[in-house]
C-alpha cells in the first residue's frame, strides 16, 4: 500500500476492517503529513498524541480480537473546534474560549465514535464560526494548501485544509451561510450541508439557532454519504431534530441519473461571476448531462425575499449569544467579527419576527415552483475566483474589504435560509491554482439523491483526487 | 458621520449598552439602510397570519416524495 494518509476515509475504514491496515499506521501517516504540511497552512488549534495513540491501539485490538467493528473503525479524525468533547480543549476559534473545556460531548461526535472513529485534535476555524475567509487574529489564519496567500473559505476553515491537504480523513464542519461548502470550494474536498434539522446540534458550538447546520468535509462523496448515515437522525437532546428516517446514503450513490432534471438558475447566481467560474461550471454540466441528466435554465422565485430575510436572522441570533461579551470584551474579538455583530443590535424585533414567520411560506413557494421543473440545483459554490487573506482582511484592510469579503458567500447564503440540503464537489481551478466547487442543492431530505449526482460526477471526473502542490505525488 | 449612523450607534447604545468596536462595525451599521430598503421592497407582499407558520412543517411538506 502507498501511503496511508492518501486513502480516502471510507478506504481507510474499509482497510482496518478488512486487516490490511492498522489504525496506527493510518494516524502516525496523517501526522508524518501534518508535520510536513501543518506549518504553511496552520490548520490545527490543538493536537492529542498521546490519546490518539491509544485509541488507534485499541481500535486495532478489536480487530485482532475480531470484535464487532463499526463502519468508521479505527479511523483518524479531527474536527473544527466546536464540537465539545467532555474535558477536552474546544477553543471555538476565539480568544474568549481559549481555555474552554466542556463538560458534554456532542451527539454527532458520540455517534462518529460509536461507529469506530476517534479524534486527535481540534481545527482552526473562523472566530465562532463567523467568517467565510479562514482569517483568525487568534490563532493565525489558516492558509489555503494550493496555494498559500489565498483564502481556505471559512469558517471551517482547518476543516477544508486538512482534508485537502491529506492529513485528516475526515472533518466535522459547521453551515450558517455556508461554512461547509465554502471551503470544500476552495480547498478542493467534498462538503455537505444537511437539510436544516436533519443532524444533531447537541454539544455544537451555536451561532444561529435557526440557521446552524453540522455536515462532513471529505475527499469523496462516497465518505459524505457514509459518514451521514453514521450522525443523522433525531437526537432526543437536540429537539429541533427531524424525526425523518435515514436511509442508507451510501447505497443511493449508483451512479446512474439518467432523467434526472438538473436546474441551472438563470438569476442571482451567476451575477458578477468571472468567466473562468462560469465556464468551469459548463463543463461539469456537460459531464453530467452525459450521464443522462436533463439540464434546465430558470428563473428562480423570489430570491430578493430570501436574501432581506435571509440576512437578517443569523445576524440577530448571533448577536444575541454574544451580546454580553460583545458588552465586556468586544475587542476580544477580531474587528471584522466584532464589527459585523454590531449592526445585528440596531435591527428592530418585527424584522426578525417577518424573516421567521415568512422562512415556511417562502419554501413553500419556492419548492412548488422549483421543484415542479427540477430535481436539483447546479450553481457556482463561490462565484468569483478565490481572493486572498490579503484582499479580505477587514480588520487591516481599507473601506470596501467588507464587499468582497461578503461576496465569497453570495452563492451559499440563500439554501441556508431555504433550509435545503447542498454539497460542493469540486470541478476545476481557476487562473490561480486554486479550486473552484460546484454546489448541488436539492429538496428538504433529499441528501440521498443530491450526493447521487456529486458522486456521479466525480465517477467521470478526477478533481478530488487531485492533490495541492504543497502535498507533492 | 451620518444622521442615521448616529441614530443607530445611539439606539443600540441605549437599548443594549453596546458601543461601536471599531470601524468596520461603523461602516456595516450604515449599510443597514440597505437593509431598511430591502424590506421596503417586500411591503405589500405579507398576509395577516392566523396561524404560526412553521418552518418545519415546510420542510415536511416539501420534502422528497417517497420512491
Amino acid at each position: 500500500m502507498s501511503n496511508p494518509a492518501d486513502l480516502s476515509m471510507t478506504e481507510a475504514a474499509d482497510a482496518v476492517r478488512a486487516g490490511e491496515v492498522t489504525s496506527v499506521a493510518l494516524l502516525e501517516a496523517c501526522w508524518r503529513r501534518m508535520d510536513a504540511v501543518n506549518p504553511t497552512v496552520n490548520a490545527t488549534i490543538w493536537t492529542d498524541r498521546e490519546g490518539a495513540m491509544a485509541a488507534a491501539q485499541a481500535a486495532d485490538e478489536a480487530v485482532r480480537k475480531r470484535a464487532k467493528l463499526g463502519v468508521l473503525h479505527g479511523v483518524p479524525m479531527m474536527h473544527k473546534d466546536m464540537y465539545y468533547q467532555a474535558g477536552k480543549l474546544s477553543t471555538c476559534g476565539s480568544a474568549l474560549r481559549r481555555d474552554w473545556r466542556p463538560t458534554v460531548t456532542a451527539t454527532v461526535i458520540e455517534r462518529l465514535a460509536a461507529a469506530g472513529a476517534y479524534t486527535f485534535g481540534g481545527l482552526n476555524m473562523a472566530e465562532f464560526a463567523q467568517n467565510p475567509t479562514g482569517h483568525n487574529k487568534t490563532f493565525g489564519d489558516c492558509h489555503n494548501p494550493w496555494n498559500p496567500p489565498y483564502i481556505t473559505g471559512g469558517s471551517s476553515s482547518g476543516s477544508g485544509a486538512s482534508v485537502a491537504a491529506r492529513f485528516n480523513y475526515m472533518a466535522l464542519g459547521s453551515d450558517t451561510g455556508g461554512s461547509i461548502r465554502l471551503p470544500a470550494s476552495a480547498n478542493g474536498v467534498s462538503g455537505l450541508k444537511p437539510t436544516q434539522t436533519r443532524v444533531s446540534r447537541y454539544g455544537v458550538m451555536p451561532l444561529s439557532f435557526t440557521h446552524d447546520n453540522v455536515g462532513p468535509l471529505t475527499r469523496t462523496v462516497r465518505d459524505c454519504a457514509r459518514v451521514m448515515s453514521v450522525i443523522a437522525g433525531h437526537d432526543p437532546r437536540d429537539p429541533t431534530s427531524a424525526r425523518e428516517p435515514v436511509p442508507d446514503y451510501e447505497a443511493a450513490l449508483t451512479g446512474d441519473i439518467r432523467g434526472v432534471r438538473i436546474g441551472v438558475p438563470l438569476n442571482v447566481f451567476f451575477d458578477g461571476a468571472d468567466p473562468q467560474v462560469t465556464a468551469t461550471i459548463e463543463a461539469a454540466l456537460l459531464v453530467m448531462k452525459a450521464r443522462g441528466a436533463v439540464v434546465t435554465r430558470l428563473t428562480l422565485p423570489l430570491m430578493d425575499a430570501v436574501a432581506a430575510y435571509g440576512g437578517i436572522v443569523s445576524r440577530v441570533e448571533a448577536a444575541t449569544i454574544h451580546a454580553e461579551w460583545m458588552r465586556s470584551d468586544p475587542q476580544a474579538y477580531g474587528a471584522h467579527i466584532s464589527g459585523r455583530m454590531y449592526p445585528g443590535y440596531a435591527i428592530p424585533a418585527p424584522y426578525y419576527v417577518e424573516s421567521l414567520s415568512r422562512r415556511g411560506p417562502i419554501l413553500r413557494a419556492f419548492a412548488a415552483e422549483v421543484f415542479a421543473q427540477v430535481d436539483v440545483l447546479v450553481t457556482p459554490t463561490i462565484r468569483t475566483c478565490l481572493p486572498t487573506l490579503a484582499e479580505t482582511d477587514i480588520d487591516h484592510g481599507p473601506p470596501g474589504t467588507e464587499t468582497k469579503f461578503m461576496a465569497v458567500s453570495a452563492n451559499t447564503r440563500p439554501f441556508n435560509y431555504l433550509g435545503l440540503p447542498a454539497i460542493s464537489v469540486p470541478c476545476g481551478f481557476d487562473p490561480h491554482g486554486c479550486p473552484i466547487g460546484l454546489q448541488i442543492a436539492g429538496r428538504p431530505f433529499a441528501e440521498a439523491r443530491v450526493m447521487r449526482v456529486a458522486d456521479a460526477y466525480q465517477r467521470d471526473t478526477d478533481f478530488h483526487t487531485k492533490r495541492s502542490p504543497l502535498v507533492g505525488d | 458621520m451620518s444622521t442615521f449612523l448616529a441614530q443607530t450607534e445611539a439606539m443600540i447604545a441605549t437599548w443594549h449598552g453596546i458601543a461601536a468596536p471599531n470601524d468596520p462595525g461603523r461602516r456595516l451599521a450604515a449599510e443597514l439602510a440597505g437593509t431598511i430598503a430591502a424590506f421596503e421592497k417586500l411591503r405589500g407582499t405579507l398576509v395577516f397570519e392566523d396561524e404560526p407558520a412553521s418552518f418545519e412543517a415546510a420542510l415536511q411538506a416539501t420534502k422528497e416524495p417517497a420512491p
